[in-house]
């Protein structure tokens, strides 16, 4: 090939490289839930991973814990859509959400300060329905059998030997309040011992429970919470509730003199209205029932509600998200419209804004777990870039001083090819918009070690040519011919790992397979095609080139 | 002209029985000591909870541990990582990773809650969370060893295309070899096998295999020049015919993962780690597995008297096979 047009490609590539990773102001058309919109930003055009930018990763799957789902990827598909119109709103520069295999869904947080709240949104169900309070006192008329149930069984389950008994039944009840053993280890033993005396006597199940101030509403005590909740799962009493109505608990606390209760509701199964005829929510606060979320339903949704609420004139009606009441049932004084509100009981106006923010995009059709999460503080990401560039530049500066040292002039040669491949292995990442990742700026700087393999190869091969008597331009020649097969062996070997790297790792290992790839294709490039244009230039217009050659 | 061992004409081979008397008690140690007690896998592969914690002041690290059990979670692993501000807590026992089947994140929150409740809300900072189910993380460790086993396939057939089956199986045999080693060195180290240190290992696989190519390149060539001499001799020709290459790109990487074990920082040390013992290994093994295996073969399944069905294929392909430079001139 003609030396000029070497020099042109050459340089070709530098103005190109430099231009790929200049930095920018760039107008994006990017696609947000399925509609273009358009988005600026200004950056050297290299896409930093979670773990150097900071950031949250969230893998999640369908939480079949409370019943299967029988198809998963549908489910999902539309999980998706939901979970990728919350995190739209709720403001994140260049999210992603994506589906990852048939069940799972991957959403990457770019820069978020407050990982837990994040999470909240994207997991939230969000399932809002509006259920009558019962007032028939179903619970009531259960309350004997209930007990009876609850005497036979732990009865039952303590004959064998009164003292085993007694062990067993404080032990599982300190797993109970195994949240906080260790601080109230005193009281819980007091409670375990007076509960186990008591358990399996009469009014196992009443004596926990108050009637509250509307039908419908019962108070336990806080401490008692969990006993509760755990007779209530139990199949034998599960057999006994009243059919037709559903236990809900309230989402917070009252305080009755000195004591903590909460209350549990008994509502109608079948609610009057669920969130699905929602179309707008906001936050607000009102002077008596502090923050609120104020919703506003379509019309079909304010006829239904309207209608119903009619029909119910007098009742309290619970306002079930996610199967938790939110604050006190109100009464319904007339029909209710298109417009309603949900009390947040204390939480604060930030709790409201998220709130109003899931139902306005939806409620997740499935219950999603979160199956992997990986979070990065911003100033940790911003050190490890430190480190890396640090351990970069000490490699570059190593490597420099041997390959100088040990070859002088052909040293300097592959020094300036070692530029040009740091050039060029950045501007392949910017130029196919890969994620640099913490390992794969570990691979960066080793493949700095190994990218100058090729030319050693080739230097070493000149080197024998010349001890075999042949003329420098020969023995350049033939150095560069002979390495070449060992070049592109070597190469293709490594390149083909990396490939299976970046089809079974994950994330930061991908990047590290990227940027391997990458430098494989510059090193050859550098070493091959420059190194050797480099001599080139030097043989065409050095007179002493023929018969001298440092390396 | 600065030169290191230029011209050299070392026996290197004659000393396999010893080498590999060496590389075989060293993977004995190792496996034996896999035996007794299991590697040390991240929470990638086994699921739970990592925690990188950063306090205002030193902790007491005892404290921390007892604010951690009273939470009920036990077994926490609390290490030192970096400054003595600057903790891991590690949560990776069976009943730990059970409950996060639930939900990855619940015993992070925990961890968060209990600590900041204890020392203050401004005192500790969480700079970074890791939290992985039990099935991530199986899905994790069935993609390495998927990995691991494609890119010996794949090495394999390329090689069989390049050179022939003989070197092929030799040079997949020598990178075994090393991957048998890095884990014995791990374990030995007592380093945490994580998706990080797999991708080093993948590394190292390359980096052997580059070595192995560059001599089998060499020793290629060495038979297509018809010299009158054993295999072994051109085994041992070529190798010291490569050796200032070698020694002098061992160097340059060796710099490079030099660099990172020094200023790349925590996370990047174990990666940084099996590098370095890459180095050496692959060197090795590219000297005295690779080597001593191909000569076996070659005993085995002799080219010369080509009766029987591999070499008799591959032969005449061998001895027709130019390489791409070759033939573009």
């Amino acid at each position: 090939m003609n030396l000029k047009w070497r020099i042109a490609i050459i340089l070709g590539l530098v103005a190109a490289s430099v231009w790929a990773l200049f930095p920018r102001t760039v107008v994006e058309r990017v696609k947000r839930n399925g509609e273009f919109v358009y988005d600026t930003v200004r950056r050297v055009p290299l896409k930093r991973g979670l773990d150097l930018q900071g950031g949250m990763y969230l893998a999640l799957d369908v939480d079949e814990s409370k019943g299967a789902v029988p198809d998963k990827s549908k489910a999902i598909d539309n999980a998706l859509k939901v979970v990728r119109n919350r995190i739209d709103e709720f403001g994140v520069s260049e999210p992603v959400v994506q589906k990852a295999g048939n069940d799972r869904i991957i959403v990457e947080l770019p820069g978020i300060d407050d990982p837990r709240r994040a999470q909240d949104v994207v997991q939230k169900s969000a399932f809002l329905e509006m259920q009558i309070t019962d007032k028939t006192q179903a619970l009531e008329k259960s309350l004997p059998r209930l007990d009876a149930v609850l005497k036979d069984t732990k009865v039952a389950a303590a004959t064998p030997s009164p003292t085993a008994a007694k062990d067993t039944s404080s032990a599982g009840l300190q797993s109970l309040f195994s949240a906080d053993t260790a601080k109230k280890a005193d009281s819980t033993k007091k409670d375990s011992t007076a509960a186990s005396g008591t358990v399996g006597g009469p009014g196992a199940f009443s004596k926990l429970v108050q009637q509250g101030q509307m039908p419908g509403e019962y108070y336990v005590a806080q401490t008692d919470v969990g006993l509760v909740t755990q007779y209530l799962s139990m199949p034998q009493v599960m057999a006994v509730l009243p059919p037709g109505k559903v236990i809900r608990w309230r989402s917070d606390t009252t305080t009755m003199g000195n004591r903590v209760y909460r209350a549990f509701y008994v509502l109608d199964a079948k609610p009057i209205i669920t969130g699905e005829y929602l179309t707008d929510a906001k936050p607000n606060t009102s002077p008596t029932e502090g923050n609120i979320v104020e919703f506003t339903m379509n019309n079909e949704g304010a006829r239904r509600f309207r209608a119903e609420t009619g029909r119910h004139i007098k009742d309290f009606m619970a306002i079930v998200l996610d199967q938790r009441v939110m604050g006190q049932p109100p009464v319904i004084q007339s029909a209710i419209g298109a417009h309603g509100q949900i009390t947040m009981g204390g939480k604060d106006l930030q709790a409201a804004q998220d709130l109003a923010l899931v139902l306005r995009a939806g409620s997740l059709p499935v219950p999603l777990k979160v199956a992997d999460v990986r979070q990065i503080g911003a100033s940790l990401g911003q050190d490890s870039i430190h480190k890396g560039i640090t351990a970069g530049i000490i490699a570059v500066a190593l490597v420099v001083l041997i390959m100088l040292g040990y070859y002088r002039f052909s040293g300097a040669l592959a020094v300036a090819a070692l530029g040009l491949y740091i050039l060029y292995t950045l501007a392949v990442l910017a130029g196919f918009s890969a994620v640099l990742t913490l390992p794969g700026l570990a691979g960066f700087v080793l493949s700095i070690g190994i990218a100058v393999d090729a030319n050693v190869l080739i230097f070493e091969r000149i080197r024998e040519e010349l001890a075999h008597g042949k003329t420098v331009r020969t023995a350049i020649d033939e150095g560069f011919r002979h390495a070449m097969s060992a070049i592109v062996d070597s190469n293709v070997s490594t390149a083909l790992t990396a490939a299976v790297l970046y089809q079974y790792g994950s994330g930061p290992v991908r990047g590290f397979a990227v940027t391997l790839l990458a430098g494989i294709a510059a090193s050859m490039v550098t070493a091959i095609f420059v190194v050797r244009t480099f001599y080139m230039i030097w043989l065409n217009r050095s007179r002493d080139a023929q018969t001298s050659l440092s390396i | 002209m600065l030169r290191i061992l230029h011209d050299t004409n070392y026996d290197f081979i004659r000393w396999w029985k010893v080498m590999a008397g060496i590389t075989i008690a060293f993977i004995l140690l190792g496996l034996g000591s896999l035996a007794i007690k299991a590697p040390n896998y991240s929470i990638e592969f086994t699921g739970g909870t990592l925690m990188e914690l950063e306090f205002a002041k030193p902790p007491d690290v005892a404290q921390v541990r007892s604010t951690l059990d009273q939470a009920g979670i036990r077994g926490a692993e609390i290490q030192q990582f970096g400054t003595n501000t600057e903790f891991t807590v590690r949560v990776q026992n069976a009943a730990a990773v059970a409950s996060q089947s639930k939900g990855a994140e619940n015993i992070a929150v925990t961890i968060e809650n209990v600590l900041k409740k204890k020392f203050g809300d401004g005192a500790v900072t969480v700079k970074r969370t890791e939290a992985v189910s039990a099935r991530v993380g199986d899905e994790f460790k069935r993609g390495a060893i998927i990995a691991i086993l494609l890119s010996f396939l794949i090495t394999l057939v390329y090689l069989s295309i390049r050179f022939e089956w003989r070197f092929a199986a030799a040079a997949v045999i020598a990178t075994s070899h090393d991957v048998f080693t890095t884990i014995a060195f791990l374990k030995l180290m007592h380093l945490e096998i994580s998706l990080t240190v797999v991708a080093g290992l993948l590394t190292v696989l390359g980096y052997s295999l580059n070595d192995t190519i560059i001599i089998f390149d060499r020793v290629r060539e060495n038979l297509r020049k018809g010299r009158k001499e054993s295999l072994y001799e051109t085994l041992n020709r070529s190798i010291n015919e490569t050796l200032p290459r070698s020694v002098l790109t061992h160097v340059t990487t060796f710099a490079s993962t030099l660099a990172l074990l020094l200023f790349a920082g925590e996370v990047i040390r174990p990666f940084a780690w099996v590098m370095a013992f890459g180095i050496v290994t692959g060197t090795f093994s590219s000297i005295y597995v690779a080597a001593p295996v191909l000569l076996w073969i070659e005993r085995k399944w002799p080219r010369k008297t080509g009766a029987r069905q591999a070499s008799s294929t591959a032969t005449p392909t061998s001895r027709t096979q130019r390489s791409p430079a070759t033939a573009t001139r």
